[in-house]
């Protein structure tokens, strides 16, 4: 079946199940990433996007299934496990410590050391040196992380995730507290990650910024896959059916929907 | 019909009572009847049994006013001193060797007072954003010192002119029919109490801002006016049980409530209510009034055993009655006040009793309700709040635009006002050097105590450990004959073990710091008085009271002599301890801003929830920090014992209040997140020179000594408003901004 010629997927999920008490959150979910790629992740409220996500990282674990990363199966207990498998998240709120400062929440928790004490200099030379890489302009690395806005927050929080060199990074509702140039602004550091080989899950209930950077899109209806689809073959009125009306019966994947 | 689909439903679950009160029912009888067998000449009168719901009435009173701000997910810590200080101001304003005025304007004078430290407490809490514990906390303290200054320590009494005015003091005396009338009133108040908590819309209003304050104010609910009013009923609440206690006695001690926010809290408590609000009701707090003051009584009153004694060859059996000394019965209380504390989330919450219910039926559990999880929890990040003035200046500007500036200007400045005031006396080396030996107690806690303030949490019980270090260590000095050594070892031992226990309660069971070290605080304070209590501690060998010494007298003791010189007149006036705290805070200073672990501590205190998330365990910072704290008021313990060559009970009293406004004023926030050694110790210093300022005799006035309490409990209020207002929300660049913006559309309009 599968195109011999694409490289072996990063993450695999297969058959997921999670269940909170009496509600099935998850119901025998699939999900593929592939090197560099880009998918979007859509779907209802309450339809286990973020659930698989941190079955993903760890921060819950599944009731039944299989994860691979790199073709390796993994059972990841905490975030901290799947951090060393090269996943990393960044949260809606950006979990950043607004009294320290952008060196400071780069490095944090992992500061560099100099025998017993913080090697400053090489914090934050290396701090800027990632924001740098990642093109993004926050005015100085000493400035505390409350003073920033809304998006310079977000690239604190994503050059904090790169520095880590992660294969896979996950954006939870990344445009939910941007401004609209702030958006752009994501949306141009995306492909630059993309280029530089990391694969990204956006949860998203944008469909617009999914179909401005992403290259496949995957959606999940009260727990269940109910079809992918690739970006370039389809359009947001299609993705919003499937949303909307689609059933685990009628799914396609992505490849099946081209050759129909 | 629309009325008869709804008795469909069945008849609605009571609000007023609930399986809860049953099982406190249950338990009082059970204790009462338990007691009376053990105790029969006690619990067996009437007599007993009437005083007992006579004292429960006024703790009853206050803890249905408690219960209000409880369920609002608040605290009252000042009733307690509300109560005594009504007490006191009515004996003031009615005692004929005072202002000697009728009884009415006394009584509108007493509630207007209970009024207005309702509403101050509201207001600084709500409007002006203090943390609750913190704002009452202060107000207790300001309570207490007014009390003192109003009495100067002395008992009032007025039983002759009470007798004139039947109407009034009749109410805390028995009646026609057989019982105090304070009964009467505590069971209208209680019935009032609980009809408007658990019926009216003011009731469902508390408690939907206790359960969600922002969707509450969402939904259109005043939240501010609902807190406000709560702090309202429970001052009046107070008030009136101080005025009750007025007119019971005739009279007034300084020592009345002292602790009653203790017992009042416990019993809400004990009644249901949860810490983390939302949950309570009058009924239940009351039950629990009557059974914390039943345990009071019990422990006051004391057990009859049997006792041994031998008289020359013969054993003769004597019935006496082991009793606690006074100062140990808050011990017991501050333990219930853990228990109680922790009884909500993990039994209640937890659904402990239905679950066992099930699983004996074989049934399956109940749904559990939804904990909150990672998932639910909200937006942390304070976002863009304030600007970085420290990034934007320039060469000085960057010094003054550190947090902890201000409490080195400060201190500079109160040092150069002393030598204004008194250049004869202030620029002394004996002076200087006096104040500097109060500075070290003060600053040593302080080092702690920062750790504790930048990691988020906050730690009331430094004084009542210092405390018990010292008193331990006297102890083991004086009555066991133990050598120095081994003293410190003992002391630092307790202090540990109070860390301990505060460590765990917080950080192992997830309860707000501020409420276990508040139970510490009465359980370190009272387990110090029993160590006291009917000893002299004092006169021990002199080796333990080196510890204490000018390093002069310690080179003597070694007889080692120094030759006259400069190293010998600095030896003559510093002290080892000083030296000692020094080194302290070098140490701490340097951990805190330059390595990992200090860092560890700036992340869990601004976001604990990013902190974990970044691989930092968080809980073992938080559990170290209050370690420290608690170290650090050990040594000041131990060292204050050998410096005075006795332990006093008063040891530490109020050093709580001081270190964190020493914090505080250096830079640190309530919040957590920010402090440094080096502001903590200028804060230190700021306090310690405001109270050696107002110590002093400028020109034949000096100020008494009971009103400084009240000084530094407004300067703390001041000091924790400054961060909330100036620091972190950054008004006043924020009204520079908006009459920046004024001024530009006026030009706008006139062009």
């Amino acid at each position: 079946m599968r195109d011999p010629t694409r490289p072996a997927p990063i993450v695999e999920m297969r058959g997921i199940e999670k269940a909170f008490g009496a509600v099935q959150a998850l119901r025998n979910v699939d999900l593929v990433l592939y090197p560099g790629e880009i998918l979007g992740l859509v779907g209802d409220n309450s339809a286990g996007k973020s659930t698989l996500m941190k079955i993903l990282t760890g921060a819950y674990q599944r009731d039944a299934g299989e994860v691979f990363v790199a073709g390796q199966p993994v059972h990841f207990k905490s975030p901290h496990e799947s951090r060393d498998a090269g996943i990393e998240m960044i949260y809606q709120d950006f979990a950043l410590c607004g009294n320290m400062d952008v060196g400071q929440n780069i490095f944090l928790g992992r500061w560099p050391l100099k025998g017993l004490f913080v090697n400053r200099r090489k914090m934050y030379a290396e701090a800027d040196s990632v924001l740098k890489r990642l093109k993004v302009d926050v005015n100085s690395v000493y400035q505390k992380v409350e003073s920033l806005s809304g998006g310079r927050q977000q690239s604190v929080a994503i050059a904090r995730a790169i520095s880590f060199q992660p294969r896979v990074v996950i954006l939870d509702e990344p445009t939910a507290n941007l401004s609209v140039m702030a958006t752009e602004r994501l949306l141009e550091t995306m492909l630059e990650l993309k280029k530089q080989g990391v694969a990204q899950i956006i949860i998203s209930h944008r469909l617009v910024d999914i179909f401005a950077v992403g290259d496949r899109v995957m959606v999940l209806k009260r727990g269940e896959n109910v079809g992918d689809r690739y970006v370039r073959n389809t359009d947001e009125h299609e993705v919003l059916e499937i949303i909307v009306s689609g059933t685990r019966e009628h799914a396609l994947t992505a490849d099946e929907a081209i050759k129909t | 019909m629309a009325f008869t689909a709804t008795t469909s439903l069945g008849r609605a679950p009571s609000q007023i009572v609930g399986g809860w009160e049953v099982g406190l029912v249950a338990l009082l009888l059970l204790l009462y009847l338990g007691g009376a067998l053990v105790n029969p000449a006690f619990f067996g009168s009437t007599g007993a049994f009437h005083s007992l719901l006579r004292d429960t009435s006024r703790v009853a009173i206050i803890a249905v006013g408690v219960t209000f701000v409880i369920v609002n997910k608040d605290l009252d810590l000042s009733v307690g001193s509300t109560y005594g200080l009504v007490a006191v101001v009515f004996a003031r304003l009615f005692a004929p060797s005072f202002l000697d005025l009728g009884v009415v304007t006394s009584v509108i004078l007493c509630l207007l007072l209970g009024t207005l430290i309702g509403l101050v407490n509201g207001v600084l809490v709500t409007i002006l954003k203090v943390p609750a514990f913190i704002a009452t906390l202060t107000i207790l303290f300001i309570g207490r010192g007014f009390v003192l200054a109003l009495t100067h320590g002395q008992a009032i009494y007025y039983p002759a002119k009470a007798t004139g005015y039947p109407g009034f003091f009749h109410l805390g005396e028995t009646n026609l029919l057989g019982f105090n009338n304070q009964i009467v009133i505590f069971v209208v108040v209680a019935v009032i109490g609980a009809y408007v908590l658990a019926k009216t819309r003011w009731g469902y209003e508390t408690f939907a801002t206790g359960g969600n304050e922002q969707a509450a104010s969402y939904a259109g609910i005043p939240t501010n006016w609902v807190r406000i009013r709560a702090y309202l009923i429970s001052s009046l609440c107070a008030a009136l049980a101080g005025l009750l206690s007025a007119a019971q006695d005739k009279g007034v001690t300084p020592l009345y409530g002292v602790s009653g926010e203790l017992i009042v809290i416990a019993a809400v408590i004990i009644g249901g209510a949860s810490i983390l609000g939302g949950r309570g009701r009058v009924a239940g707090s009351c039950l629990g009034a009557l059974l914390v003051v039943l345990l009071d009584k019990v422990l006051r009153e004391g057990w009859p055993i049997t006792r041994i004694i031998k008289i020359g060859d013969e054993e003769i059996t004597v019935n006496a009655v082991f009793s606690l000394p006074v100062g140990a019965v808050p011990v017991f209380l501050g333990l219930l006040l853990i228990v109680a504390v922790l009884i909500e989330p993990y039994l209640i919450r937890r659904q402990v009793a239905g679950r066992l219910w099930a699983w004996l039926r074989g049934r399956p559990p109940p749904p559990a309700y939804e904990i909150g999880s990672i998932a639910i929890e909200g937006v942390q990040t304070k976002g863009a709040m304030a600007t970085d003035m420290a990034l934007s200046a320039t060469g000085f500007g960057k010094v003054l635009a550190r947090r902890d500036a201000l409490a080195v200007i400060l201190a500079v400045l109160l040092w150069l006002t002393g030598l204004a005031l008194r250049p004869d006396y202030w620029w002394n080396l004996s002076n200087s050097f006096a104040i500097l030996l109060n500075y070290t107690e003060l600053a040593l806690i302080t080092i702690g105590l920062t750790y504790v303030i930048a990691a988020g949490d906050i730690d009331l019980s430094v004084g009542a450990v210092l405390a018990l270090a010292g008193s331990t260590a006297a102890y083991f000095l004086k009555v066991l004959g133990a050598d120095p050594v081994t003293a410190v070892a003992m002391g630092l031992l307790a202090g540990m073990c109070a860390g301990l226990v505060n460590a765990i309660v917080t950080v192992g069971f997830k309860l707000p710091a501020f409420i276990a070290t508040l139970g510490m605080f009465y359980i370190a304070r009272g387990l110090a008085a029993w160590f006291v209590a009917g000893q002299q501690l004092t006169g021990w060998p002199e080796g333990y009271n080196l510890l204490g010494r000018k390093v002069n007298d310690i080179l003597l003791h070694y007889r080692i002599s120094l030759s006259d010189g400069l190293l010998r007149s600095v030896a003559e006036v510093v002290s080892v301890q000083t030296i000692w705290m020094l080194f302290v805070a070098l140490v701490a200073g340097v951990v805190l801003a330059y390595m990992p672990f200090g860092q560890k501590v700036y992340a869990t205190g601004g976001n604990i929830r990013a902190a974990a998330y970044a691989g930092i365990n968080t809980n073992r910072v938080r559990f170290l920090a209050l370690m420290l704290a608690a170290l650090c008021a050990t040594m000041a313990g131990i060292i204050n014992v050998a410096y005075f060559r006795s332990f006093n009970p008063v040891a530490g009293q109020f050093r709580e209040l001081d270190a964190i406004a020493s914090v505080i004023i250096g830079g640190g926030s309530i919040f957590g997140g920010y402090g440094t050694v080096i502001g903590a110790l200028a804060g230190a210093a700021v306090i310690t020179l405001i109270r050696a300022l107002l110590q002093l005799n400028v020109q034949g006035f000096a100020m008494p000594q009971h009103w400084i309490n009240v000084f530094i409990g407004g300067i703390l209020i001041v000091a924790v408003l400054i961060d909330i207002w100036v620091r972190q929300a950054n008004i006043f660049g924020r009204l520079r901004a908006r009459l920046a913006r004024r001024t530009r559309t006026a030009e706008t309009t006139h062009a």
